[in-house]
């Protein structure tokens, strides 16, 4: 195996991983512009998602990528009602009470699962799994160019509806001044459950696109993603979707680079490292931030 | 966190003192007697998370600090050949030392990054414990560690007892010493607003790394007791699990109270071990989360506010006043 061939297959193996933490990163990003909070249970969401999709999946055997959106609606569902019962209560009350509120969330979601699907490791077979194409000197499977699409298509799908529909840019305008968002007449709290619960169905689609890859998935497999994805937008200024696009991408590379490099125990470690690293020369994150 | 009843408090430490030391006598169960060791040491651990959630800084990987105490006691222990009970408190100044360390990238950060700081820290150090550091520490699968007394010594598991019920007691009444000297206040003042704290002359980077310090410290402590009271210790030490169960603790009991870790240790472990005679598995966890949400809704400042809360609802009930008394402090 030559050299190139490795570094190429680093990078394809980065996009990929790239693509499910830039969805996992963009709604973090989507619920702290809007509601200025972060819920560090953002994994457990991309864990029911990805069990909402093996479910239907193994009943009715449709293919994955199409069982996608369903997974993002119920998961807009099952976010309105976190949102409205767990965050809403506690709106304002101190950054400390949503880490712990989130703590709470993750025990009772992992475990809730685990209930309900058992905790061993599944996994899901593509009906495209073992269908590669060839790239450059490369053969990358089929599987990972479809989540690439997918993530691009999903990303446009947002940025249409936050552009172009009302609801979207009431969205725009809570996130930047909420008092005035208020002032003019727009149900504030409405748009809480929205973005909520469309930074949900994102966590959805990356859940969906993960285990679609052949991954193995158990009801504890959401934290350290979510984990990550919460270091990118740390590192790419909390709220900025472009800064989450770019640092989902670093991330993925650096971590397959380290994973190459170090050895696979270091794949997690090293976006900690990185975190780090990076907070000690600027403690506001690479791009700053203008929110609180 | 002052106390409204002092007479009350009073009684009430006499007592659980009292229920302490009497209870060994009163249940005959060495089943329950290594339960309540281990609890005393989660009390010890929870209220180290407490000192630095005082000073604002609410970590969510407190179980480095655990795990460093006790790899480097048991380690210390092995190549030295000193008692356990010298090596848990130098284990714990390696954790203090550490702690230092990661307070410094911490102390300038917000809550968030803090958490995320710390949380990954802990990831780090499994890390190094099982690549890096696997020829000292045995990797996954682990080392042995001395035991606190030998098995062969009649009635060591009693001795035992008092001798983790001794140090948890030490180990309150020193946080109990530097909550109400200067320098508690100074943690109080740093976390209610750094700015005002900062005009009044103190410095809030030397304090947050002293937070840092005496907690890892203490947590250091809890770690190396309880992994020479089992006698074994793996990388697991590190896990989420140990990270999130003294916040857990703390935020039910009353957070940023002396009492409070100890009160949510207490009824946390009596519940726990309750729901597992009842065969549940992950039902247990569920039923902690729903809890611990519940109290961060409606009983921000824990148990050790039940009294005082019930006292209120009752009173506004009886004079049905419609206005909500404007709460104090």
């Amino acid at each position: 195996m030559d050299n190139l061939g490795v570094f190429l297959q680093i990078i394809f193996w980065g996009l990929y991983a790239g693509c499910i933490y830039i969805l996992l990163a963009t709604g973090l990003n989507l619920i702290f512009g809007v509601m200025k909070i972060v819920n560090f249970a953002h994994g457990e969401f991309l864990m029911v998602g990805a069990y909402i999709t093996a479910t239907i999946f193994f009943l009715t055997g449709i293919n994955p990528y199409l069982i996608i959106l369903l997974s993002m609606l119920v998961l807009i569902g099952i976010g309105a009602v976190v949102e409205r019962f767990c965050f809403r209560p506690i709106l304002g009350t101190g950054k400390l009470n949503e880490i712990f509120l989130s703590i709470g969330l993750i025990y009772i979601f992992q475990n809730g699962a685990a209930m309900v699907w058992g905790d061993s490791w599944q996994s899901v077979k593509s009906p495209y799994d073992g269908i590669t194409v060839p790239v450059g000197s490369l053969f990358v499977p089929l599987d990972y160019i479809l989540i690439m699409i997918f993530t691009a298509a999903i990303l446009c799908g947002l940025y249409l509806f936050l552009k172009k529909t009302t609801i979207g840019m009431q969205m725009r305008a809570t996130s930047q001044n909420r008092k005035g968002a208020m002032l003019v007449g727009i149900n504030v709290e409405r748009i809480d459950v929205i973005s909520f619960g469309l930074g949900c169905a994102l966590a959805a689609a990356a859940g969906t696109l993960w285990i679609v890859s052949g991954q193995v998935f158990n009801p504890y497999m959401g934290s350290i993603p979510a984990i990550k994805a919460f270091t990118i937008i740390i590192l790419g200024g909390l709220g900025s979707i472009p800064g989450a696009i770019i640092g989902g991408l670093l991330m993925g590379l650096a971590e397959n680079g380290a994973a190459f490099l170090l050895g696979g125990i270091w794949k997690d470690a090293i976006s900690f490292v990185i975190l780090i690293i990076v907070l000690v020369v600027r403690p506001t994150g690479l791009f700053g931030e203008k929110g609180e | 966190m002052h106390i409204k009843h002092n007479e009350m408090a009073k009684y009430g430490i006499i007592a659980t003192l009292a229920i302490a030391i009497a209870i060994p006598f009163l249940i005959d169960s060495m089943f329950i007697l290594n339960l309540l060791v281990l609890m005393l040491i989660f009390i010890i651990f929870a209220s180290a998370w407490n000192l630095l959630a005082y000073s604002g800084q609410g970590s969510l990987g407190h179980a480095a600090f655990f795990g460093i105490g006790a790899y480097a006691s048991t380690l210390i222990a092995a190549k030295s050949g000193l008692s356990p009970f010298i090596t848990i408190f130098l284990g714990a100044a390696v954790a203090a030392f550490i702690g230092i360390l990661i307070g410094l990238t911490c102390v300038r950060l917000k809550e968030w990054f803090l958490a995320m700081v710390t949380f990954g820290f802990a990831i780090i150090v499994q890390t190094l414990t099982v690549s890096v550091l696997a020829p000292v520490t045995g990797g996954w699968d682990g080392i042995a560690s001395s035991r606190l007394l030998s098995p062969s010594i009649p009635g060591y598991q009693l001795i035992e007892y008092y001798a983790v019920l001794a140090i948890t007691i030490a180990s309150i009444t020193a946080i109990w010493y530097i909550m109400k000297s200067r320098i508690g206040l100074a943690f109080l003042a740093i976390r209610e607003n750094e700015l005002e704290a900062r005009a009044a002359g103190i410095d809030p980077v030397h304090y947050r790394l002293l937070a840092f310090a005496l907690s890892a410290y203490l947590a250091g402590v809890a770690g190396a007791l309880e992994i020479h009271h089992i006698g074994y210790l793996t990388p697991e030490l590190y896990g989420v699990e140990n990270s999130f169960w003294p916040v857990t603790y703390v935020i039910l009991g009353g957070l940023g109270s002396l009492a409070g870790p100890v009160i949510g240790t207490i009824v946390l472990t009596i519940i726990w071990e309750g729901l597992k005679a009842t065969g549940l598995t992950f039902g247990r966890y569920i039923i902690v989360g729903i809890m611990l949400i519940l109290a961060i809704i409606f009983l921000p400042r824990g148990l050790v506010s039940l009294p005082e809360q019930v006292r209120e609802w009752l009173k506004r009930r009886w004079k049905k006043d419609p206005l909500p008394e404007t709460a104090g402090g």
